[in-house]
């Protein structure tokens, strides 16, 4: 896999192109700048980029329309947000058309090394990695006669790791059970919540998260 | 009692002294009697007691109209002009005479009177030429009718009776002679066309009737001037009759000036008037009151404001004297010696001092009530002021903590975390190590989140990155209560708004769900008439009070920063209904 980094801080910087190298990825590019990792991605497409929202020169969301950019010119580069906060509307702005090849990750996450890659290569093949605070944050918020009410603490919890993008296959592993039940699970799910199931498994965290929102 | 003091570069001249002005009348008498008797001796003469009726006619008015002018403004040489210009017409009468030296002046003032005239109507009312046309007109006239005289004089024109003649030539002496009245009288009309302009490019309030008729006077006497100047040369079969007409019109030329002047009286009476009305009404609007006194609808009235030492408008806004040289006046009131106000006015109304001496020490009081008014104003305004920059300087200073800590503190413990993560994955498998490791990175997790609380609380950066509406989407996600936003269409406003509008919702919202018990709450924004309107409204149980909890007075104090506007409506049961309007145009 090859990737491209696009960080302010040196020390972070190197300090994740160390990770990806040690985990076998080729880092094709390491930018200072959202304009610089933009040019690098036009002239090499890499597998996924990792950048962080609040790039030179006024640090506010230069990263983040840097982002979008790559989302809409390189749609095939999986785009991996990395922030010191996380913001649920940011995640809509980011994930407005689809949550193919997109992730939102609180900049902490670098230091769980495995998780990271894990989510990493999600990202570069399609899929998405949505911060775990972005859900639970969501989940948090009391609701009159709520249909989430009715999920077992079990379901909620499967319904936490699909709204991060984890596949069938992850949920069965973090849960520690058999991918049938995992699937078995999510089928439960999107009938309790009353939402239609949906195939991929992308394209279900979308659906999560709007239903969280509404 | 307010004493007024006009400011530079105006200087008060004194009055004429009442003997002068005697003196002076009763030699314009006098010298009228004397005409009167030249005529009697002069057997040549046409008409003789006709003539000495209009030289009485022309002069003693001028004479009596110069007289008052002087008198009532000592400032302007309207009156002295006037004067003299009498004088030069009896002086032309000497022509009247015989002996060779008194005729020779008589000869010789005869077309001056023409030109001085000129200058006294274009010199209207200030006694000043006021433009380089006017001046190179009146110039032009004086050099004509003295200059071409004597030279007619010289080639022994008119008569054998004066001194003048150095060669008799006739025929030259009368084409210089015509060129000589053709020239004044084209002057004559350039003056016509001078005062045309003059009328026409005065502000509509200045163009009163009595000015009207003093300008179409001196206008019609022009004409007619320059009609007889035309018949002389021509020689004319009418032109006694025309100059017995013109007599009579440059005649009425003063008494429609005395006109004026009596206008000015009655606008003295309009004093009065105002007297009534600062004693009946409270809180007068006194620009208003002065301005109709002194009839300049563009009169400004600023005061001094010693504590600040400087001048101020009725609001408290800072003010400056106009520029000396420009088309303003000023005007400085004082009060037991120091100055109060200043009436700033259009420079026409320096021909009426007596008016604005009237008018501001009438005002007197009530600029010195207007003067403390303004002070308070003005330092409403500063301490609104210095509001302002505390809230500016405090959102400044924890945006600049918020950016440190996150370029700072916050990276380098994100890196820590990732090495201790790297150090993680390779490490020996000592469970002693690894247990170590962990705790470590766990200490590390916690500060991390410890410090994004600190910098959250420090300053929303999300709203300064990335706009009002994401912030309110993750304000709502994260409120625990239900949340309905209304920020649809809303743009991108300057920072210092967004963030005030954000700590409002947010305050509103955690009030809401701490306090008021709510389980619904609307949020709405929009910007309608250059105003960002933000009202958060809930279904609580109300009660809340703007001046108990800190927390919504610093929220007041954050939008009334911005000249905005914080209410609250939370009747007990009723739930609570927050509004801020923040002016954003």
């Amino acid at each position: 896999m090859r990737v491209a980094i696009a960080e302010d801080s040196v020390l972070l910087r190197e300090g994740v192109a160390q990770l990806l190298t040690g985990a076998g990825i080729e880092v094709t590019a390491r930018c200072g700048t959202a304009d610089e990792l933009l040019v690098r991605v036009a002239d090499d497409p890499p597998d996924a980029v990792i950048v962080d929202i609040r790039l030179p020169p006024t640090h506010t969301d230069e990263g983040l329309r840097a982002a979008l950019t790559i989302r809409e010119e390189h749609p095939e580069v999986g785009v991996l947000v990395l922030s010191q906060y996380v913001e649920v509307g940011l995640a809509m702005r980011l994930l407005a058309d689809s949550a193919e090849g997109v992730g939102y990750l609180l900049k902490d996450r670098v230091s769980e090394v495995k998780e990271f890659i894990t989510a990493l290569r999600r990202v570069a093949d399609g899929g998405s990695a949505l911060d775990p605070t972005i859900v639970s944050t969501m989940l948090k918020r009391h609701r009159s006669s709520d249909p989430l009410d009715s999920l077992t603490p079990r379901e909620r919890e499967v319904l936490e790791l699909m709204a991060t993008g984890a596949s069938n296959a992850g949920i069965a592993d973090s849960m520690v059970i058999t991918q049938r039940a995992a699937e078995k699970y999510v089928s439960t799910i999107f009938t309790k919540l009353g939402i239609p199931a949906t195939g991929s498994e992308s394209r279900r965290v979308l659906t999560v998260l709007l239903f969280l929102r509404s | 009692m307010a004493a007024v003091l006009p400011l530079l570069p105006e200087r008060h001249r004194a009055a004429p002294r009442p003997a002068l002005l005697w003196t002076v009348g009763i030699a314009a008498v006098a010298s009228c009697v004397v005409t009167a008797g030249l005529a009697s001796v002069n057997e040549e003469l046409y008409q003789p007691a006709l003539r000495v009726l209009l030289v009485w006619w022309v002069t003693l008015p001028y004479t009596f109209a110069g007289l008052v002018a002087w008198r009532r403004r000592p400032d302007s040489f309207f009156g002295p002009l006037m004067i003299l210009a009498s004088f030069v017409h009896q002086l032309s009468i000497l022509q009247w005479t015989n002996q060779p030296l008194l005729n020779t002046i008589g000869q010789l003032c005869d077309l001056l009177i023409v030109a001085l005239w000129l200058h006294v109507f274009l010199a209207y009312p200030s006694g000043r030429l006021a433009g380089r046309a006017e001046r190179v007109v009146v110039i032009a006239a004086y050099v004509v009718a003295l200059g071409l005289q004597v030279v007619v004089l010289m080639l022994g024109g008119f008569n054998d009776q004066h001194l003048l003649t150095v060669a008799a030539r006739p025929t030259a002496a009368e084409v210089v002679q015509n060129v000589e009245l053709l020239l004044l009288g084209a002057l004559a009309l350039a003056g016509v066309i001078l005062l045309w302009r003059r009328w026409r490019s005065m502000p509509l309030w200045q163009r009163r009737l009595p000015t009207q008729i003093v300008i179409h006077c001196f206008n019609l006497s022009l004409i007619m001037l320059a009609v007889l100047l035309v018949a002389g040369t021509f020689q004319l079969s009418g032109f006694e009759i025309i100059r017995l007409a013109t007599f009579a019109v440059v005649g009425l030329a003063p008494l429609a000036f005395l006109a004026g002047l009596l206008d000015a009286r009655l606008a003295k009476a309009g004093v009065g008037e105002l007297l009534v009305q600062l004693r009946t009404d409270p809180a007068p609007d006194l620009r208003a009151l002065l301005a109709h006194a002194l009839r300049d609808p563009t009169l400004s009235l600023i005061y001094w404001l010693p504590q600040y030492g400087s001048w101020a408008d009725q609001d408290g806004n800072p003010a400056t004297l106009p520029d000396p040289n420009g088309d303003r006046r000023v005007t400085i009131v004082q009060q037991n010696g120091e100055q109060v106000a200043a009436l700033v006015y259009d420079i026409s109304l320096r021909d009426e001092p007596e008016l604005l001496d009237a008018v501001s020490a009438a005002a007197g009081i009530a600029l010195e009530n207007g003067r403390l008014e303004a002070e308070l104003r003005a330092q409403l305004q500063e301490l609104h002021g210095s509001r302002t920059r505390v809230v500016e300087a405090q959102q400044t200073e924890r945006r600049r903590l918020e950016r440190n800590l996150h370029d700072g503190a916050q990276q380098r413990l994100v890196a820590l975390a990732l090495e201790l993560g790297l150090l993680a994955e390779q490490a020996n498998s000592d469970p002693a190590t690894q247990i170590r490791l962990k705790h470590a990175r766990s200490e590390v997790a916690q500060s991390l989140d410890e410090l994004r609380d600190i910098a959250r609380g420090l300053h929303p950066a999300v709203v300064s990155g990335h706009g009002l509406a994401v912030a309110l989407e993750s304000l709502a996600a994260a409120a625990p209560l239900e949340v309905k936003l209304g920020t649809d269409g809303l743009p991108r406003l300057p920072e210092p708004l967004e963030v005030a509008a954000y700590y409002v919702v947010s305050e509103s919202l955690t009030n809401a769900a701490k306090h008021a018990q709510a389980s619904r709450v609307s949020v709405d924004m929009a910007v309608t008439d250059e105003t960002l309107i933000v009202e958060i409204v809930d279904d609580g149980i109300g009660g809340a009070d703007s001046e108990r909890g800190t927390g919504l007075r610093g929220l007041a104090d954050r939008v009334e920063a911005l000249d905005g506007r914080l209410r609250i409506w939370s009747a007990a049961g009723a739930g609570t209904r927050v509004r801020a309007e923040i002016p954003c145009g």
